[in-house]
């Protein structure tokens, strides 16, 4: 089983890649997806799962669940 | 031309964008716009480029549920938006949004408070390109 973790902007630069397919055994909370993709000391963070926006950390993420990992946004 | 709310590579045309939003009904009486351009200095430094990054798909979604936000908070009768992700240079558009309302008022803040949502809601990041280096922005002013 694994979920896909997507990054974007400066997190992406800053972990060199924009995406990482993190296999799990077991469902995990969102907080937990963060720590194992090395981002627990991103601030500030926006996150998402499945393309919608959530800030409790202790969703719990299943298999084949996107994961995204986002700086504040930018756009305009 | 197509959809009300769009995100492309490919420049746009104001004036093709505002004559759509207008044939759209004769009940609009007033139209209002916001052209976002790619400026050349930021934060000290000379711009010569920004570099536009999207979440596909959420990113979209975003921009289609501020229109129907809009369109049921303010007295308004059509809402386009239009955002640009690729490279653009200084001077270059990036964003459009467009307002038709019966009168002025309801565009005009319509137009503000869409332009001013979409910068917080919707994932979208640039990145300058300066002489001395790449950044990515993190505020929206």
């Amino acid at each position: 089983m694994t979920i896909r973790v997507l990054f974007f902007g400066m997190i992406a630069a800053k972990l060199g890649r924009h995406e990482w397919l993190l296999p799990i055994s077991h469902e995990i909370t969102l907080a937990e997806v963060i720590e194992q993709v090395g981002c627990s000391e991103c601030k500030p963070l926006l996150l998402a799962v499945n393309q919608q926006q959530v800030k409790d950390r202790t969703t719990i993420i299943r298999a084949n669940d996107e994961v995204a990992i986002m700086p504040p946004f930018a756009g305009g | 031309m197509g959809s009300r709310v769009r995100i492309q590579e490919e420049d746009f045309s104001i004036q093709t964008e505002v004559e759509a939003l207008r044939s759209c009904s004769k009940r609009i009486g007033g139209i209002a716009t916001f052209l976002g351009c790619a400026r050349d200095f930021s934060e000290g430094r000379d711009v010569s480029s920004i570099s536009f990054e999207q979440y596909a798909g959420m990113a979209e979604a975003a921009l289609q549920a501020l229109r129907e936000e809009a369109l049921a908070q303010f007295d308004i009768i059509e809402a386009s938006i239009i955002h640009r992700v690729t490279r653009v240079h200084a001077g270059d558009q990036i964003v459009l949004i467009i307002v038709g309302a019966e009168h002025r008022g309801p565009a005009f803040d319509a137009c503000r408070w869409l332009i001013d949502e979409l910068k917080k809601r919707v994932p979208i990041w640039k990145k300058e390109i300066t002489p001395e280096g790449d950044t990515w922005v993190t505020e929206h002013p």
